[in-house]
């Protein structure tokens, strides 16, 4: 799956479209920064909703391709811009991470 | 007497930290503030102390030594002390309890301490935002067996805070509470902080902001420092205590 398609697949919307568009190596799901930070895939996105500029350093670490934030939370405009320096792009969803990660794992869970 | 006070400062050691962030530059700012007593507060670690000290001592400014600690809740926490070593102590501890996720700095920033003449010394190799295996409870106690003051940090921002990770203020032995804006601004979100001592202090990671929130406190009577030159701690205590709930 590319990140171009994470749009249509979540019913999500696209937040921060200034990306890079890449194959996703894989999903993490975790709302402790700390906890992406060790175990996110490379490549891949992380399932969040730690909706904060914080988690955009978890995605340039990890060279996240998306970071998807979910139930709605609202997304500071420094998370935005932040995340368009780092071409990563950011998914918005009124899902929860179980909803997204249960939607992805066919298809990224192995 | 009534000081100005900022006790929340990175230097260049923090990664998010600029480079322009030297432990004498910090200080040579906050005496042209008017900042008398002044904690640095890298994030996990104490390396850049030992010159913020000396920096200090030269301009009249009495130093705290401080760590902003992330533990495994990822609430951060201002553990300020007197005394160098127990701040260097901590910096030890929480090293090794930090899990071995290496600082890019290219990506991330520079991790680097300084020496007294500003050259530098060392750099950190673990990326120093991320959390020690340490509760919040475990971390209370290792600061106050140290002898050190505890302030929740930024409690009322939406990150790394104890609103953002636990939903509320715990409970805790905590000296004071740091919140950003005081009062809250028209529209924020109501924090309850439960009647403890409320501080603002300026989370200053470019030289533009140092001393931008310092907060007034009353020493009453007491000596802000010993006669060999350390912070008084207790006099410090009790003037936070005096702080408005």
């Amino acid at each position: 799956m590319k990140t171009r398609e994470l749009a249509s697949f979540l019913g999500a919307q696209c937040a921060q479209a200034e990306y890079d568009d890449r194959e996703i190596a894989g999903a993490y799901t975790s709302d402790l920064l700390s906890d992406a930070m060790a175990n996110a895939v490379d490549n891949g996105i992380l399932i969040t909703i730690q909706a904060h500029k914080n988690t955009v350093a978890v995605g340039t670490l990890k060279d996240l391709a998306a970071i998807v934030i979910c139930n709605n939370r609202p997304i500071p405009d420094d998370m935005i811009e932040a995340a368009r320096d780092e071409r990563i792009a950011i998914f918005v969803t009124p899902e929860s991470q179980f909803a997204v990660s249960g939607k992805l794992y066919p298809i990224l869970g192995r | 007497m009534v000081i100005k006070a900022d006790f929340h400062l990175h230097s260049c050691l923090s990664p998010c930290g600029d480079l322009a962030m030297s432990p004498r530059t910090i200080a040579e700012t906050l005496a042209s503030k008017g900042v008398a007593l002044a904690a640095l507060t890298d994030h996990n670690s104490a390396l850049n102390c030992p010159a913020f000290g000396a920096a200090c001592a030269k301009l009249g400014i009495v130093p705290l030594f401080g760590i902003e600690a992330q533990g495994q809740e990822e609430c951060h926490v201002l553990c300020l002390f007197a005394d160098l070593a127990a701040a260097l102590e901590l910096g030890e501890r929480l090293y090794e309890l930090m899990p071995p996720v290496m600082n890019v700095p290219e990506k991330m920033g520079d991790q680097v301490y300084v020496d007294e003449n500003e050259d530098i010394a060392g750099e950190v190799d673990k990326y120093l935002i991320t959390s020690a295996e340490i509760g919040l409870d475990g971390l209370a106690s290792l600061v106050a067996g140290l002898g050190g003051i505890l302030i929740p940090a930024h409690v009322d921002r939406p990150a790394f805070s104890m609103t953002s990770q636990l939903g509320f203020v715990v409970d805790g032995p905590w000296d004071a509470l740091e919140v950003v804006r005081m009062p809250a601004p028209e529209g924020a979100r109501e924090v309850d902080t439960r009647g403890y001592p409320l501080i603002t202090s300026s989370d200053a990671h470019y030289v533009e902001h140092i001393g931008r929130r310092a907060f007034d406190l009353d020493l009453a009577d007491d000596p802000l420092a010993l006669s060999d030159g350390r912070a008084n701690l207790a006099a410090i205590r009790a003037a936070l205590a005096r702080r408005p709930r």
